[in-house]
């Protein structure tokens, strides 16, 4: 047999619950429509709540003295079909404990679970800048066409601007871009947009290098004495994986003021493609020979160049080495890449007159620099200069590595 | 020139029979329509307020009885006798009540806030006194158009009557001498206000003489009385006599609201002859007259409950209004119309 | 020949009572007097019976007017002063606006406000009310800036069948003139560009639109092109044209003689932040009066709302952001 529940009725514009103070009727007792079966108080008057038809009271749910907000259900009545229909309750008719007035849960006496969590910001809010001033500030109207043009604000770097505090104004931007109109235009391809966003990433740290000569003589005779080719970068790889597993902490990330250590000794090489630079990437290096590196280092690189790296060698280097000296320069500080902190760079190898202080004489030697470019907030020179050490002296025992 | 005011205390011998059993008929179903309103009220089935007009049953049907068709009624909301007498259907009042969307407000306005403006029948607001000066806007309009003969009528409390609005239109009926009926059923309280905070005039119907109008006074518990007074009066008004004020002795035998269990009333006014049931005199003094037996008013009794019961079935029937379908304009000017503000964030 | 904005509005309404024979004039003085400005004068000669004097009851005659409209016809009310709007503010807000809304039956009243400030009128004769008239939904508010509008909008306002707040600035009156009235019209609820400029858009209305063309006047010698857009109506408000302003030219400043707090020129900028965010080169300012009630002594009067020399010192501002 249907049920039909017994609600609190809105008793009064601003009254929200009200307090049961009597029973008139019991469960199992029949009752009539309209008869009244509830007394209930809120804070003007005493009323009654009565029956929305005839049935039977089927059970309570609420108790004397008491409060239950309005829309809350009190009972239920046990109603025949007919009586139903009669009455007009037999339609599927809406939630009626989430009426319009109260708003009120199916539990009799707990307040609405229906009320909606609001958004609770997570950042204090910034604050909105009074007055647009500064070179720096970009109005939301820049930012809009840059967006649409798809420039940063490395892109404006040639950009003067006549605003308050010498900002770039969107009559400065508008005019600088018609002004490059007038100026031949080839699309990047994207392999230069991507390392000019890698790049303009990087640069966001404050960047230091520093530098040392090294003596690659035993470099050079055990390459000589090799069967398999082992490419120079190959050695500076193995010496710098040696070094970092000794050591990881120049290796670390900074990330707010936490130092991210790294897990396992990837070091990832650059290789020149068509427009770009890719770096493909050796795994756990400290733990394989020279020897045991050697094929699948010549691999990455022929896969490199045909720009057909697979996925389980790219990414996820801790540092990367770069053999600028292919391009028969001896000195240069490239960019670590912006996800890491170091980039070692080795230098084309020159035949140097040493001093040789035991001998009073000079000696030829093959010299190359190694540079170590860093992000100066998590290491100095000292660490840096350590670390540049600690690879050459490796660098000196080609067998061992 | 000061008009006295005209009196008519008590009912004469010669009775119209029929009108008084078709006001009878009307009060009946006003009361059972409204006890009705009350128990859905208390089952939680009506948003908001239910306003009875209980013991002001007579002086209301006797407004609502004297208009004609063409006539222009503002009632207030102790008024479902005349309303009901005026022309309104038990099935609008319900509807409204219960916020049905195909009720006359359309679930925009509920409980006694309804009318059908084009047919003469104003829908109030809640500001006690704003109607009257629509009332005479109506009358005046029509001066304008030359249409004559029609009578407006406007119900006020006793309360209501302190307002500005009131005197104000007040003021403008005298100085354009509409054909104003203005009906003051002094009950005795504005909620639980009662009038000797109100009004210190001896009686309010001496302000018919401030505003150089007719003044009536009458025992709104007597049928006969405010059936004739209420007569007088529109017919004065429609003869060119200039606005009629009436004011009604009544008591409320209800709480101001059924939220409001009237606890403040004084008991020796419920006692005196002023808290009499006007619908108890009335059956009363039908069965006295022998006009019918007990039986046919029983009968009348059950075919009102009849009409209710059908009204409040057919209503509980009616669709939901759906937010989602309504049209959210407030302008007849479509083309005015601003689409800003939360609309463009509104999901189904 | 020449008309003043007063005699605009006094020639839509004889146009108004001689082309709709529902259309009548009910306020304060406004029969045989003429209205306290003039708006009237000689029109219930002409209209014998149509231009009625009211009781000092500004409840009752917008309650009057909303009866005789379900009853068919066409009133304008004259306010003596918009300030004096209030008493029958229930009537106006509660109860005309939102008739068709409850109803579906609409409420075609027009409700003349001489609004804003002239020297020596003082707190309660000089208000500017488009905006508290402009949060109630249900109404239309215009506010017309010329000889032109004054007229045709008040022609239109009458013909529109819903209640309208007709604000007209009492210091137009007399003071603007043009050569002829016009044959043709702007709707209600476009808004027009005054003067066109690159540089900076100043969202004006009703006197204000003549302050700001005088500085986009002054500041042309300095190679600064502004543009001036004059709003008419309040509400609806044309955003669309505000905001193709502002694509333009990337920087605003609304100026509005009422008060400041959720005026016309808070409700310009709040819709010319939320939808047109990324067209602002600076951040968008407003100039409204002092937040105090509009002081009487013509040197205090003087500085209490914007004028030329103010706004032009909020225009170089934002200029040079």
């Amino acid at each position: 047999m249907p049920q039909i529940p017994i609600i609190m009725p809105q008793l009064g514009e601003s009254i929200a619950e009200a307090v049961v103070t009597g029973f008139l009727v019991k469960p199992g007792e029949k009752v009539s429509a309209d008869q009244d079966l509830l007394e209930v108080e809120t804070n003007k008057a005493t009323m009654n709540v009565s029956s929305p038809c005839a049935g039977r009271v089927d059970k309570l749910l609420v108790n004397l003295n008491e409060s239950y907000t309005v829309g809350a259900v009190l009972g239920y009545l046990e109603v025949t079909k007919e009586e139903a229909s009669r009455a007009g309750l037999d339609q599927a008719l809406p939630d009626e404990s989430a009426g319009a007035n109260g708003g009120g849960a199916a539990r009799a006496g707990r307040e609405s679970e229906t009320a909606s969590k609001g958004v609770q910001p997570t950042l204090r809010g910034l604050p909105v800048p009074a007055h647009a001033s500064g070179a720096t500030y970009m109005s939301p109207r820049m930012k809009a066409r840059m967006h649409e043009l798809g420039l940063h604000a490395g892109d404006l770097a040639g950009v003067a601007g006549t605003g308050a505090g010498g900002r770039v104004t969107i009559e400065d931007f508008e005019k600088f871009i018609t002004h490059l109109q007038k100026n031949k235009l080839t699309t990047a391809s994207s392999m230069r947009v991507a390392v000019a966003d890698a790049m303009r990433r990087s640069w966001t740290r404050p960047l230091a290098t520093v530098a040392l000569a090294v003596c690659i003589d035993p470099m050079l005779a055990h390459r000589k004495s090799c069967e398999t080719k082992l490419g120079p970068a190959l050695y500076a790889i193995r010496a710098l994986a040696v070094a970092l597993a000794e050591n990881s902490a120049p290796a670390g990330r900074l990330v707010g003021s936490h130092i991210v250590h790294p897990q396992a000794i990837d070091i990832g090489f650059a290789v020149e493609v068509e427009d770009g630079v890719l770096v493909p990437v050796l795994r756990n290096v400290d733990s394989k020979r020279l020897s045991e590196l050697a094929n699948r280092y010549n691999e990455l690189v022929e896969l490199g160049r045909q720009r057909r790296l697979p996925a389980d060698a790219t990414g996820g280097s801790i540092a990367t080495v770069t053999n600028f000296g292919t391009f028969g320069l001896t000195w240069a500080t490239p960019i670590p890449l912006p996800e890491q902190t170091l980039v070692l760079g080795l230098g084309a190898g020159r035949v140097v007159p040493n001093w040789n202080a035991a001998k009073q004489a000079f000696e030829p030697a093959t010299e190359a620099n190694l540079t170590l470019s860093f992000d100066h907030r998590v290491l100095d020179g000292g660490a840096a200069g350590r670390l540049l050490l600690r690879v050459a002296d490796l660098l000196g025992k080609p067998a061992e590595l | 020139m000061v008009h006295m005011a005209v009196t008519s205390e008590s009912a004469e011998v010669s009775l119209d029979r029929e009108q008084y059993i078709t006001a009878y008929k009307w009060m009946l179903l006003a009361r059972v329509l409204e006890d009705k309103l009350a128990s859905l009220y208390r089952a939680a089935k009506i948003h908001g307020g239910v306003y009875r007009g209980k013991g002001q049953e007579a002086l209301s049907v006797s407004i609502g009885l004297s208009l004609q068709k063409g006539d222009v009624f503002a009632p207030l909301i102790r008024d479902q006798a005349g309303r009901l007498a005026f022309g309104e259907s038990v099935l609008e009042a319900v509807r409204t009540y219960l916020g049905s969307p195909l009720g006359p407000m359309r679930a925009r306005e509920g409980n006694v806030h309804r009318g059908r403006p084009r047919d003469g029948y104003l829908p109030m607001i809640s500001h006690l006194g704003a109607m009257v000066s629509v009332v005479n806007g109506v009358l005046f309009a029509r001066k304008l158009q030359g249409v004559n003969g029609t009578v407006g009528a406007a119900c006020l409390g006793e309360g209501a009557t302190s307002t500005g609005a009131c005197h104000e239109a007040l003021n403008q009926a005298s100085v354009e001498k509409l054909p104003l009926v203005l009906v003051i059923a002094n009950n005795g309280y504005a909620y639980s206000t009662p009038s000797s905070r109100q009004f210190a005039c001896r009686n309010l119907v001496d302000r018919a003489i401030g505003y150089g109008i007719e003044g009536h006074s009458v025992d709104g518990t007597d049928l006969a009385a405010c059936l004739k007074t209420l007569g007088i009066a529109v017919k004065r008004a429609r003869s060119g006599q200039g606005p009629q004020m009436v004011v009604a002795r009544l008591l409320r035998l209800c709480g101001h609201g059924d939220h409001d269990d009237a606890g403040y009333i004084d008991p020796k006014l419920k006692a005196s002859p002023m808290g009499r049931d006007c619908l108890e005199l009335a059956e009363d003094f039908i069965l006295q007259q022998q006009w019918v037996e007990a039986c046919t008013v029983t009968r009348w009794r059950n075919e009102a409950l009849d009409k209710v019961e059908e009204a409040v079935a057919t209503t509980q029937r009616d669709p939901l209004p759906d937010p989602y379908a309504e049209e959210w304009r407030a302008i007849a000017s479509k083309h005015l119309t601003e689409l800003r503000g939360a609309a463009q964030w509104e999901t189904e | 020949m020449s008309v003043t904005y007063l005699e605009a509005i006094r020639e839509a309404q004889a146009r108004a009572l001689a082309d709709d024979p529902r259309v009548f004039i009910y306020g304060q003085d406004v029969g045989a007097f003429g209205g306290a400005f003039k708006a009237t004068k000689n029109l219930a000669n002409e209209y014998p019976g149509r231009v009625i004097d009211a009781p000092i009851s500004e409840d009752a005659m917008v309650g009057a007017a909303i009866g005789a409209a379900l009853q068919g016809m066409r009133p304008i009310i004259e306010m003596q002063f918009a300030d004096f709007s209030t008493p029958g503010f229930n009537q106006i807000v509660n109860h005309a606006a939102t008739m068709y809304w409850r109803t579906g039956v609409p409420c075609p009243i027009t409700i003349r406000l001489p609004s804003g400030g002239t020297s020596g009128s003082g707190p309660f004769h000089s208000q500017s009310m488009e905006a508290l008239y402009a949060h109630y939904p249900g109404l239309v508010v215009v506010t017309p800036a010329t000889v032109e509008d004054a007229y045709s909008m008040l022609i239109e306002a009458v013909a529109l069948d819903d209640p309208v707040i007709f604000c007209e600035h009492k210091y137009l009156y007399y003071h603007l003139k043009a050569d002829a009235l016009p044959t043709e019209a702007m709707p209600v609820g476009k808004a027009r560009i005054a003067r066109e400029g690159r540089d900076l858009t100043i969202v004006a209305y009703s006197a204000m639109v003549h302050e700001a063309l005088a500085v986009a006047e002054e500041f042309a010698g300095e190679g600064w092109e502004i543009e001036v857009v004059d709003l008419r109506s309040i509400k609806p408000l044309d955003t669309d044209t505000v905001m193709a302003s502002v694509a333009r030219t990337g920087r605003l400043l609304a100026v509005g003689e009422s008060w400041p707090w959720g005026g016309v020129t808070a409700e310009v900028v709040a819709r010319v932040a939320t939808e047109g965010f990324n067209l602002l080169d600076a951040a968008p300012q407003r100039l409204n009066a002092k937040d105090t009630p509009v002081p009487y002594h013509p040197t205090l009067w003087a500085v209490h709302r914007p004028t030329s020399r103010s706004i032009a010192a909020a225009a170089r501002s934002v200029l040079r952001s």
